[in-house]
């Protein structure tokens, strides 16, 4: 349970770690579009080897990368098997009953693989692998501060954020521990039908949210007891100033998006609709 | 500095929905605590002592009584919120559960969590920070998520937090029932070194009798009423009633109070292992 | 009343994984039928891995834990009665309460065991009489009782389960002192009455000498030190250099003995010190 490696913070020191978080997001939804714009087996190409170049820059071991993707890996075949069975097309591969194999299905499927895994490869090496949680919620607080002017508690999301990710790792030992006390008493979560399994898990769930609770209130006495009283008036000890190299990286992003466009042109084989 | 620091004055508090039969958890409690001291407040479950805690701080008013701090009324109806930001700056507080108190995902953001409340310019939160993280010998875990240390450091990382906003003193809750011996150590060893070589005023509620030896003054209390008040060594002299308010005297003591009734001279100080010590050596005559 | 034999366990946490850590190294111990035994070590010496072995909630890897000499892992779908046998109680039970009433969550348990509606009333009576509580206190809600309380609730629900070994891990922390004298001493009398082998865990070297017939000292994984408390005291010492707090009283004897005073680095209680000084004072 412990083992959630999909997009933890991996520390290193490169290029994407140093990134100001903001430009982060920002060239991650660009990026995201980016993948979006592919059509054929050449703009499909580059972003597949754009992704390998985004590990090797961030310094992330790519087993980790990989890893991270196995959790990934069922959503990603089942696409597939749906591509493969569900697009029709000119060249007629196999027929067999009512099951049809185009040519072009097959290229779908391969490139919604790699649509997919891109996606997950580029957000996750641009936000979650290369910044910490709290820089992340920093630079999502920062860019829709616009948004307080219309009274969005954009503090307070941000706040909720922290905490929330501050506490998983606590409640998800207290869980165990909970998990542990009841076995010791005769719990059995691993059989019986489906409403047993839920029914055994009461004696879970009960504590848990009892405890969260307490934590919550010792929580908010504590904050409060450290002078917090929400956004007004707060200042930051990491103040992030932009830099030029950020706005360099940005331009690179969309040069690269309109790449992609100018390789659809090419069509070799198979061009995606 | 004849003002104290902290007075209050015949505070009473009750819980809502407590029986109305039941003596209250605080009765008509005074005391007064003046700067740089170093008090514990002792008492069994259920005495009052946290409560009283979190009327110092503001979390909760009395019902009846008086509380100044550094003067000022803070039971005042009146008073402004800014007032009340920079009494819960001056009195900080550290409390018993280390996991519940931490807020951020990193140590040193933990750290600046207070500073940033307080609306300090970044420059001097960075320089605090750094100071009182060196302050409790956690700086190097600076970068390092709560949840990966131990209960004693999480607690030194709630000390340092409440220490960046610069208080005037630091009430701690209980703050080492649940560590163990080594973390329970490393945080006395903290607290003492903030009172005696910061001059910070520290008020420790606990029910560990050898903790409380180490404080200037003891503060026993017992159904909401301070029963006694005095130098751990004058409250150790009154086994009986520790004993029949749920507490002991440490055991060191406890052997030089038999060894007296047997009729061994023994003078002095009898609060801690070493006071003891000298005392037995000193009446055989070894130095 | 049952012995526990545990011969040549290991075990790794996080096995396969970057942050994988020796937990127990090659342990060899009896836990001796109808004694109080108690496992003392610092945090992450390994005792509560050790703990959650007794009774099947975690599997070594290499060795056997044997309960009456039967391997408790011959039959893993059986691993539930062994838990019935062994009872754990977790640190900080109190967390582990769930039901509405006080009765229905001591006879959580027992209803696992597939009693008796008659058995299961007369185990809750019995099991929250020897934890202290009140028969009042049954049809109450455990959320509006005290911490104390609540933890006596969680033992109850365990003595209710009438295992043959009752375990518990730091059953008196974050309790004032009238609150461990009072849990330690209903310990005492189930274990007195019932003559069941007990297993306490516990950083509390006071309350370690004073209420177990022998001692298991941990560090790093491993069984450091056996035997009563005289014999592991006198080596006060050692126990100081891994982590551990010896009571007050043996402190003051090594100090005075270190000042070349002819007295009994062993004791732990203030009249086992009291005696020896008396000597020395020559009364």
């Amino acid at each position: 349970m412990k083992s959630i490696a999909f997009g933890q913070y991996y520390p290193a020191d490169s290029v994407l770690h140093r990134m100001d978080p903001r430009f982060k997001l920002i060239i991650s939804l660009l990026y995201i579009v980016c993948t979006f714009l592919c059509k054929n087996v050449l703009s499909f190409s580059v972003l597949l080897a754009s992704a390998l170049f985004l590990i090797i820059i961030g310094r992330v071991p790519l087993r980790i990368v990989l890893r991270s993707m196995r959790a990934v890996l069922v959503i990603l075949l089942f696409t597939a098997v749906l591509n493969v069975f569900w697009t029709d097309g000119d060249r007629l591969l196999l027929s067999w009953k009512f099951i049809n194999i185009y040519a072009e299905g097959i290229y779908n499927a391969v490139f919604i693989m790699i649509r997919i895994t891109v996606l997950i490869i580029g957000t996750s090496m641009l936000v979650t692998y290369t910044t910490t949680p709290i820089a992340l919620t920093d630079a999502i607080e920062d860019l829709l501060s616009p948004l307080k002017k219309i009274k969005v508690p954009v503090h307070e999301f941000a706040m909720m954020m922290t905490i929330a990710l501050r506490f998983i790792p606590t409640l998800i030992e207290e869980t165990e521990k909970i998990m542990t006390a009841q076995k010791a008493r005769g719990a059995d979560f691993s059989s019986g039908g489906l409403i047993k399994r839920a029914k055994a898990l009461i004696p879970i769930l009960v504590p848990l949210f009892v405890s969260a609770f307490n934590r919550a209130s010792d929580l908010a006495t504590a904050m409060e007891c450290r002078c917090y009283h929400g956004g007004e008036g707060r200042t930051r000890m990491n103040v992030r100033h932009v830099r030029f190299a950020d706005f360099v990286y940005l331009l690179i992003v969309i040069i690269f998006g309109a790449g992609l466009v100018y390789l659809n042109i090419f069509g070799i084989g198979y061009t995606m609709k | 500095m004849n003002e104290p620091l902290i007075k209050a004055e015949n505070i009473s508090y009750r819980y809502d929905g407590d029986d109305l039969n039941k003596s209250p958890v605080l009765n008509e409690l005074s005391i007064d605590i003046k700067e740089g001291e170093f008090i514990a407040i002792l008492g069994h479950n259920g005495s009052g002592k946290s409560t009283l805690a979190k009327l110092l701080n503001m979390i909760l008013v009395p019902v009846t009584g008086k509380i100044y701090i550094l003067g000022k009324d803070i039971t005042d109806e009146n008073i402004t919120d800014e007032d009340i930001l920079t009494l819960r700056k001056d009195v900080g507080m550290v409390f018993q559960n280390p996991d519940n108190q931490l807020v951020a995902t990193v140590v040193e953001d933990d750290v600046a969590f207070g500073p940033e409340n307080l609306g300090l310019p970044s420059e001097e939160i960075r320089e605090r920070v750094d100071k009182v993280l060196k302050g409790v010998g956690m700086y190097e875990y600076a970068k390092h998520e709560p949840h990966r240390l131990s209960g004693g450091q999480k607690q030194r990382i709630a000390i340092a937090g409440v220490l960046a906003m610069e208080p005037k003193c630091i009430i701690f809750d209980e703050s080492t029932a649940m560590l163990d011996p080594i973390g329970r150590r490393d945080v006395m060893n903290s607290i003492i070194e903030l009172n005696r070589e910061k001059g910070m005023t520290v008020i420790m509620i606990t029910h560990y009798m050898e903790e409380a030896a180490l404080a200037d003054r003891i503060i026993v209390l017992d159904d909401g009423n301070a029963i006694l008040d005095g130098t751990p060594e004058y409250v150790f002299e009154h086994e009986e009633l520790l004993r029949s308010c749920g507490l002991n005297i440490p055991q060191c003591t406890e052997l030089v109070h038999r060894l007296r009734e047997k009729g061994i001279k023994l003078d002095g100080d009898c609060a801690t292992v070493e006071a003891c010590a000298e005392m037995i050596l000193k009446s055989l005559g070894k130095e | 009343m049952s012995e526990i034999k545990i011969e040549g366990l290991t075990y790794y946490h996080g096995k396969g994984t970057p942050y994988e850590i020796k937990a127990l190294d090659d342990i060899n111990i009896t836990v001796p039928k109808g004694a109080v035994t108690g496992i003392i070590g610092h945090t992450g010496s390994g005792k509560s891995t050790l703990v959650q072995m007794f009774n099947g909630i975690l599997r070594p890897e290499t060795g056997r834990v044997l309960l009456d000499g039967a391997d408790i892992w011959e039959k893993p779908k059986k691993i539930r009665d062994v838990r019935f046998k062994v009872g754990l109680v977790m640190q900080y039970p109190e967390y582990q309460l769930f039901e509405e009433t006080v009765y229905k969550d001591i006879a959580y348990g027992p209803k696992n065991m597939g009693l008796s509606d008659d058995e299961i009333r007369e185990r809750v009576h019995g099991a929250a009489r020897f934890a202290g509580l009140t028969p009042d206190m049954l049809d109450k809600s455990p959320f509006d009782l005290s911490g104390g309380q609540k933890r006596r609730v969680a033992i109850a629900g365990i003595i209710a389960m009438r295992p043959d070994v009752l375990v518990l891990d730091e059953p008196a922390a974050g309790l004032d002192p009238r609150g461990r004298e009072s849990i330690f001493g209903n310990i005492m009398q189930y274990h007195r009455e019932t003559g069941s082998t007990v297993i306490i865990v516990s950083h509390s070297m006071e309350d370690m000498a004073r209420y177990c017939d022998n001692l298991i000292v941990m560090n790093e994984g491993k069984v450091c030190m056996q035997g009563d408390a005289e014999h592991i005291f006198s080596r006060a010492e050692f126990l100081e250099q891994i982590g551990l707090d010896i009571p007050q009283i043996t402190k003051l004897m090594i100090m005075l003995k270190e000042k070349g005073i002819n007295v009994n680095t062993g004791a732990y209680t203030v009249e086992q010190a009291l005696n020896g000084m008396l000597g020395i004072y020559g009364k």
